[in-house]
């Protein structure tokens, strides 16, 4: 198949954008009701459970991992310790909400002013402290954030080793919002041949709890995500990238280094508080071993099975970071696999072999291969700045149908699309 | 005073184990500049293979001898296959490839020698050397410190007065300018990565055969962290730093935390952290290494 190529700015770069944006969406939405119910899907003769809460889950992954996107992808400070933000904005939820009363969503008010601040000072030391320095104290910091909750002196608000548990404020859907769900849910069961994936009648009140959290979840994530796009683009962005990419050159170039650090792990850490806050609206409790430094590394292995430095890279990273051990948590047997060895932490196992294989084969993640694929098919071409249109894309459209022009067209249209190879055009998703 | 003396015997036995993983961690770190978050599992997965050949019914200590070398061929193909490939001025590809070896490791003794504490065998006569009052210096203390020391020593002749070790040193010094003059750069970094496996095995051995200590898969993930800070303190590339830093932070653990009473107890791992955060930031070639000089 011919690539096509879209020339940036015309409606029909809009009409793709936004499309595949709707696609997305319309399949995210398409997911939610056909599984609400806890719907089984069996391969090779194992159940696998695409709950709600797995995908809830990894909805408040990919927050945390949007925040070490921030400080790690774009400003390139190797920091680790992203669950302690993850742990202290949990906490912090639910101290709030089981001690207060408060609802969930409004210990947000105070979860992200707080986390941005002790982001900013625990960032305070990574101004002197570099590269494999800092990845040692952020991960020491990761380490250490059990015992913090763990004190006896805090025990009265963290709840100790048992954890705090929120159980006693739920989150339930209001009836406007149920009955939408039922509209829909309905709909969907009137679709000829597909309708019987996706349920029988009116969800029960459980259900449509799920699916309300759910949507709370993806509408703060989106809000996110949006900010974070807007901040990547702004002037702050570019001088984050440009730290990323060097150093000396970004503070010669009148880059304010110690107010772009700081500002990446603020943002980072407020992040990671909204995504414990997530996390906490889902399972109810914050428990001082759900936080632990092995999340950290699992939050890296997000960042970096995803796509450092892309913002889709996140919600692929928060995907596969859940999913994953669940899966191999939910396999009782596989061909050629001792049984013995399903039943261990086999999920652990398999995405450090994923972070190995992929930092060889795909160092970009999966949405940089994704990008590569979709690169064959479909190529958006950058107007530029006087409003002609390119050679190349002119080349493309009038039909320049040799193979070795058509070659030359597409090598140079890679070089106006992909800047570098971690270019912040990138983020234009 | 009693208490005083029990913990200081404590912080040794302590410290000198940290030492041992510490020394392993400074070996990569000079040859290399890179920190290897995996060490610690590394150091695990050798204490379970010498746990394993002992259940087959190899001595004890030959079981450990041949977990060294065991682990140390491992790390020397861990370098030639995943570290070699990757520049070793850019940090971040290397610290996902050790985070992903960290996991990997612990998640497969994880598989194969499950979750359960296995008491491990002791190394050492148990008792004590010394008594003083009601408290001793147990014999633990005093081998794993000699050990340490011994240790310590070997490799300061290893590197000091051997070929390998010269090249080594230079390896270490400047890379292309040791690439220069023929060394091979790639064999030498590969020594000492199986070097470091072997101390590093032998330290985790001896800090679990402490008869207070079980084996299990996460035994390493605190040590990892009082070790690194273990070796910051003494400087990132001094080998006899790395047995200063491990007392020191051996004795913070027994001694700072247990008097000073705004410490809480638990605390020990985050007065580590503490402790790796100020020298970091006021004194960052540590006590005894080099101060390295950016150049442009």
């Amino acid at each position: 198949m011919a690539t096509k190529y879209i020339l940036a700015g015309t409606s029909q770069h809009k009409i793709w954008k936004y499309g595949t944006w709707g696609l997305f969406i319309l399949l995210v939405i398409l997911v939610a009701f056909a599984y609400v119910d806890t719907g089984f899907i069996e391969i090779g003769g194992n159940k696998y459970n695409i709950s709600m809460i797995r995908l809830s889950k990894a909805v408040a992954f990919a927050v945390a991992i949007l925040g070490l996107q921030c400080v790690v992808g774009f400003t390139g400070q190797v920091a680790l310790g992203q669950s302690f933000f993850v742990g202290s904005g949990a906490y912090l939820t639910a101290w709030l909400v089981a001690d207060h009363q408060w609802p969930y969503l409004l210990t947000l008010v105070v979860v992200i002013p707080a986390c941005f601040l002790i982001g900013m000072i625990l960032g305070l030391p990574a101004l002197r402290i570099k590269g494999l320095y800092l990845a040692l104290v952020t991960l020491g910091m990761a380490a250490v954030f059990p015992s913090i909750v763990k004190l006896d002196s805090l025990s009265d608000k963290t709840g100790g080793s048992g954890g705090k548990s929120t159980a006693e404020s739920k989150l339930e859907a209001p009836d406007w919002a149920a009955s939408i769900f039922d509209g829909i849910a309905g709909a969907l069961q009137q679709i000829p041949f597909f309708g019987q994936y996706f349920g029988e009648g009116d969800l029960s009140s459980r259900e449509a709890d799920r699916m309300w959290k759910f949507l709370i979840f993806s509408i703060v994530a989106a809000i996110c995500f949006w900010l974070v796009n807007n901040l990547v683009k702004s002037r702050p962005g570019r001088a984050m990238r440009a730290i990323r990419d060097n150093e000396t050159g970004a503070a010669v170039s009148g880059v304010d280094l110690a107010m772009t650090k700081t500002l990446a792990f603020g943002v980072s850490s407020a992040l990671g508080g909204v995504a414990g806050t997530l996390y906490v609206m889902e399972v109810g409790i914050a428990s001082p071993d759900d936080f632990t430094q092995l999340l950290a590394i699992n939050l890296i292995v997000g960042l970096v099975v995803g796509g450092v430095g892309t913002l889709s890279g996140a919600v692929v990273g928060g995907l596969v970071v859940v999913l994953i051990p669940d899966w191999a948590a939910s396999t009782e047997s596989a061909a050629f696999v001792p049984q013995r060895w399903l039943q261990g932490p086999t999920g652990g196992f398999l995405l450090g072999l994923m972070l190995i294989i992929l930092t060889f084969v795909l160092p970009g993640g999966i949405v940089a291969g994704f990008r590569k694929l979709r690169a064959r098919f479909v190529q958006v071409v950058p107007r530029p700045p006087d409003g002609s249109v390119p050679a190349a894309f002119a080349a493309a459209t009038a039909g320049a149908t040799t193979a070795g022009e058509a070659m030359l067209s597409s090598e140079s249209d890679d070089e106006l699309v992909h800047s570098g190879p971690s270019d912040g055009g990138s983020t234009d998703e | 005073m009693d208490l005083f003396l029990q913990r200081l015997f404590d912080g040794l036995a302590n410290g000198s184990a940290y030492a041992l993983i510490a020394v392993a961690l400074v070996l990569i770190f000079k040859a290399t500049t890179l920190i290897n978050f995996a060490q610690g599992e590394l150091a695990m997965l050798g204490a379970f293979i010498s746990l394993q050949l002992w259940y087959w019914g190899v001595p004890m200590w030959g079981a450990v001898v041949l977990a060294m070398l065991i682990t140390a061929v491992l790390a020397a193909g861990v370098e030639r296959t995943l570290i070699r490939p990757f520049d070793p001025k850019d940090h971040l590809p290397l610290v996902i490839i050790t985070l992903g070896l960290f996991l990997l490791i612990n998640a497969l003794a994880g598989i194969i020698w499950r979750f359960d504490p296995r008491q491990y065998p002791e190394l050492f006569p148990s008792g004590n050397a010394l008594n003083i009052g009601s408290r001793g210096l147990s014999w633990y203390a005093v081998f794993t410190i000699g050990l340490t020391v011994l240790v310590i020593f070997l490799l300061t002749v290893l590197l000091n007065k051997s070929k390998v070790g010269l090249a080594f040193r230079s390896v270490s010094s400047n890379l292309e300018s040791s690439e220069l003059v023929g060394i091979k750069v790639g064999s030498t970094l590969q020594f000492g990565w199986a070097l470091a496996a072997a101390v590093g095995t032998l330290g985790a051995c001896v800090y679990v055969s402490n008869p207070l200590l079980s084996l299990e898969p996460s035994v390493m993930l605190r040590v990892l962290i009082f070790a690194s800070s273990a070796a910051a303190l003494g400087g990132l590339d001094s080998i006899w730093g790395a047995l200063v830093g491990g007392l020191a932070i051996g004795f913070v653990q027994s001694l700072l935390v247990q008097y000073l009473d705004f410490i809480p107890t638990e605390m020990s791992l985050a007065a580590a952290v503490v402790v790796l955060l100020i020298i970091l930031l006021f004194k960052p070639a540590g006590l005894f290494g080099t101060a390295s000089v950016e150049r442009v």
